[in-house]
């Protein structure tokens, strides 16, 4: 596959803020199998061509899709090192929450009579 | 969630070369399905056999070698009866290639999930068998 490694890893600021909208989080769905042209990216959507294009670009400048160019065809497919950058930033959210839940667990056990 | 499909494949072939996969019953059944009886026209049957399942429909849009247009449903199937869902091919040349972009639209719910494992198994098929390859035997009918 293509693509990846010439492009700069996407910031997960920009990611999280492409995916702050609820089309461009169903455009991922519909990508999530394979890639695909704009033109039927779009057929899934009530929305025009044009907004969904809008809604391409900024995933794609987002980096949270890519691009290929293939003949006459644009296609359309998940950066998957993108998911990993907001991936690994919830992960790290994990270890102090659970010790959070805990501390409120047992604190509140000790008040039982 | 979408209740379509669609999928854009490259095939090695010209539009005119794939067109017939679709309308032809002995071609066809060497990508998908192992019985069809096709009246490549508007009105008439598509039907198919695919891994025991009686795939029911007719022929809306027969234009070729550029679209086609036919019903989909299942025989006996309640959830999916013939007549309520609708494939749309359309084919492009590319190069020396054809795009063929496929939208199957007016699948309940929960059909999509069975559908998109279906057609991304057969659409593999169709770019080898078209485009000159032998598909060889569908390996979910050995597995019937």
């Amino acid at each position: 596959m293509s693509g990846g490694s010439a492009e700069p890893a996407p910031s997960t600021d920009d990611v999280l803020r492409a995916l702050a909208e609820p089309q461009r989080r169903r455009i991922l769905q519909v990508v999530a199998d394979g890639e695909l042209p704009a033109g039927l990216i779009a057929k899934h959507f009530d929305i025009t061509p044009q907004a969904v294009s809008q809604h391409l670009r900024v995933l794609k400048d987002a980096g949270v899709l890519r691009e290929r160019r293939d003949g006459t065809r644009r296609l359309y497919a998940i950066r998957p090192e993108a998911l990993e950058s907001v991936r690994s930033f919830l992960d790290e959210l994990w270890p102090a929450s659970l010790t959070r839940l805990k501390e409120t667990v047992e604190r509140d056990r000790g008040k039982q009579p | 969630m979408s209740d379509i499909y669609t999928a854009s494949i490259r095939i090695a072939a010209p539009p005119d070369e794939v067109f017939p996969y679709f309308t032809d019953p002995e071609l066809l059944v060497r990508w998908m399905g192992d019985w069809a009886s096709l009246q490549a026209k508007p009105g008439g049957a598509f039907d198919v056999n695919i891994t025991g399942v009686p795939v029911r429909g007719e022929y809306l849009r027969v234009d070729p070698p550029h679209a086609l247009v036919f019903t989909w449903g299942v025989a006996g199937n309640d959830l999916l009866p013939p007549g309520s869902s609708t494939v749309e091919i359309s084919l492009h040349p590319d190069g020396d290639d054809t795009v063929l972009e496929l939208l199957h639209r007016g699948l309940p719910a929960d059909e999509v999930p069975k559908h998109r494992t279906g057609w991304d198994h057969y659409l593999p098929r169709l770019v080898a068998a078209a485009g000159g390859d032998h598909p060889g035997p569908d390996p979910w009918v050995q597995d019937q």
